[in-house]
């Protein structure tokens, strides 16, 4: 008998142990910190992020702070991936540690997905309101349906406070102001506990007599039928009588005390406003493109012509969310993540300010640990090798102008 | 302790070994239904579980019952046809409910801070409760699987109703109209989960007008007929008893 007991209690273990793991099974995904396992053309050749703006580095819980710029939809899209003809503007934080107060591309809420055009550039901006204190890298970020998420640069934001202190506060179409942090908790806790105590009691009227053993002899032997009384019969009835009668009843209370709901939301918004850049006067041809791995710099070729009306400087190289910038010509004031800015990165063999209908070919080298540290060197081992960036020129005044560039490139390992 | 001893030397000591044994079986089933039920839920129902802002009239109504009319169906083949026990439906319920609570407590408001009335898992109580006493009072499969399994869908909305009908209390934001429920998935970021996965209101059913949720309740209901008998006899296979002739091994 005791080893039967043994093997029985053995037997149980195993199986809450499997309970319990298949409880601690699943858990949404928390992490947002993928941006350097993306591949590498990914990350380049697909959206292309520029003038972020992170509005704080520190933020108490209940305040906002917001994160804006620019993202141009690179029009050479590798075909890998799924167009982003169906795209919901995300954030990569881990989990809610904020909430997303709001998101807008080109001035459009966006709490739904959107459709992108190739070729174009949007303006965003995320408005994020503190829930948990800690020390959390915010990303931009793309989902695209079919081609995954898309993540972007992100910055270290602290969040300081209690969260018990977060507040949530909404008003209704209604009227009514409801924290939606708490709100219909009690409701939820009382009819799951309501419901369960019903069920636990169909269970406890039978668990209460003799069941496997006595039963399986009874059903054996062909008295099956003498193990429900009519007594039994009666009680059941009773169970499914309340249940459909509570059912019912419940749902028309519920009816009554909220006359107005709406079905859920969705469906793809179309029509995304995009940004008139203006047309470029200065154009750009990538001769060739190395990419030195001891160096861990990208050395181009480029033919520039300037078809403007003012003379321009090269000032900022800027890939996969990685900028790297001639001094001379540009200076970041807006506090940009630091892993991802190479503020003297950017050497051009003569930039000297291209006068207006000239064409020169310069030598161009992006260097930085950014190459190894965001894994961009990678994009050698691509099945295509190629890389995209954005170039943005200076004229005297300040004006800016983005030419987007997209070549192959060799890597050189020597 | 050779195998020709009995295990036990009188009536009293027997009974006790017999109930000892029912507490063990019981609570063996218990957590195997749960581990099984669950991972099963999980996997086929998923998302339409976790958050209200997938919880619509049209595709939850219809996959919940559905994925979820699985193991209670077998259990109960197992425990009817083998010891007359009604309560196979219920037992699976509750075991796939509580581990549901745990995950979702521990896991998606303890560990990544899904608040609660966000991603609490929906009631399959009173569908299950009908399905036993189908089954006890009418001692059938195709009775079970017709009236119980038809009630089975359509019990699963409205036990559902009283608990997200708040959620669906419409709200004004940033000049969009939304539900609460979609204002929940909205805020609380959720970066696997982005919203064009999402699917909801999704259909063919637009003739039926606003009335959608009972016609997907019914055409969920004929369904898990289906998928009753389906499960009853895996239920079946999994619970014989054959022995294998030592000769012939
Ligand atoms: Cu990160």
């Amino acid at each position: 008998m005791k080893i039967i007991k043994d093997k029985v209690a053995k037997l149980s273990f195993v199986a809450l142990l499997m309970s319990l793991t298949a409880a601690m099974f699943y858990t949404p995904t928390a992490s947002a910190h993928g941006e350097k396992s993306q591949a590498a053309f990914m990350r380049m050749r697909t959206i292309h992020w520029f003038d972020l703006n992170w509005s704080k580095d520190t933020v108490a819980v209940n305040d906002t702070m917001t994160i804006s710029g620019k993202f141009h939809v690179f029009a050479g899209w590798p075909e890998t991936v799924d167009k982003p003809e169906v795209s919901f503007l995300n954030i990569g934080i881990p989990g809610p540690v904020f909430i997303r107060a709001g998101s807008w591309i080109g001035g459009q809420l966006v709490p739904r997905s959107v459709s992108l055009e190739l070729g174009e550039t949007y303006e965003f901006k995320v408005l994020l309101k503190a829930r948990r204190p800690g020390d959390w890298h915010v990303h931009t970020m793309m989902n695209v349906q079919g081609g995954g998420p898309i993540i972007g640069p992100g910055k270290w934001v602290t969040v300081t406070g209690s969260m018990g202190s977060f507040v949530n506060n909404i008003t209704t179409l209604t009227g009514e102001t409801i924290n939606l942090e708490t709100y219909n908790l009690s409701n939820i806790y009382f009819w799951h506990a309501f419901w369960y105590a019903l069920g636990l009691a169909w269970l406890a009227f039978w668990v209460k007599r003799p069941l496997f053993v006595p039963r399986h002899i009874a059903v054996s032997s062909g008295k099956a039928d003498t193990l429900i009384s009519a007594a039994d019969k009666k009680v059941a009835l009773g169970f499914a009588v309340a249940t459909i009668a509570i059912v019912a009843g419940s749902m028309g209370t519920t009816n009554e005390k909220f006359p107005v709901t709406t079905p859920l939301q969705a469906g793809l918004l179309r029509g995304m406003q995009p940004i008139q850049m203006p047309e470029s006067t200065v154009s750009v041809k990538v001769d060739d493109a190395s990419y030195r791995v001891p160096g861990r710099a990208m050395q181009m070729t480029l033919t520039v012509t300037n078809n403007g009306d003012s003379a321009v400087r090269l000032g900022e190289f800027n890939t996969a969310g990685v900028r790297f910038l001639d001094p001379a010509v540009l200076q970041d004031e807006t506090a940009y993540p630091d892993d991802l800015l190479a503020e003297e990165g950017l050497t051009v063999s003569d930039n000297s300010p291209l006068a207006p209908g000239e064409t020169r070919t310069v030598e161009i080298t992006a260097s930085d640990a950014a190459w190894e540290v965001y894994r961009l060197a990678d994009l050698i081992y691509d099945p295509d090798s190629r890389f995209a960036g954005l170039l943005f020129f200076f004229d005297a005044e300040g004006n800016r102008q983005m030419v987007m560039i997209d070549a192959p490139l060799i890597p050189s390992f020597i | 302790m050779s195998a020709s001893q009995s295990a036990v030397r009188s009536r009293a000591e027997a009974v006790q070994v017999s109930r000892t044994f029912d507490w063990m079986i019981l609570f063996t089933v218990f957590t195997a239904v749960l581990g099984g039920y669950h991972i099963h839920y999980m996997l086929t129902g998923g998302d339409w579980d976790f958050w209200t802002d997938w919880k619509d009239r049209r595709l939850w109504v219809t996959v919940a019952p559905i994925v979820s009319i699985t193991f209670p169906a077998a259990v109960q083949a197992c425990l009817w046809y083998r010891y007359r026990l009604p309560f196979g439906a219920v037992v699976s319920v509750l075991a796939l409910m509580l581990g549901e609570w745990i995950n979702r407590y521990l896991n998606f408001w303890g560990w990544t801070y899904f608040p609660v009335n966000f991603c609490f898992p929906s009631n399959l109580i009173p569908g299950a409760i009908v399905l036993d006493v189908v089954l006890m009072l009418s001692s059938s499969l195709t009775a079970t699987a017709v009236i119980g399994g038809l009630a089975y869908g359509l019990l699963f909305y409205p036990g559902n109703w009283p608990i997200i009908a708040p959620l669906h209390v419409p709200v004004e934001y940033n000049g969009m109209m939304m539900t609460l429920a979609d204002l929940q998935g909205y805020h609380y970021v959720r970066t696997g989960t982005p919203e064009y996965i999402r699917m909801v209101e999704k259909g063919t059913l637009r003739t039926f007008g606003k009335d959608v949720a009972p016609v997907s309740a019914f055409f969920s209901g004929f369904v898990s007929i289906i998928i009753y008998f389906l499960w009853h006899f895996f239920g079946r296979w999994f619970s014989k008893t054959d022995f294998v002739d030592s000769s012939n091994v």
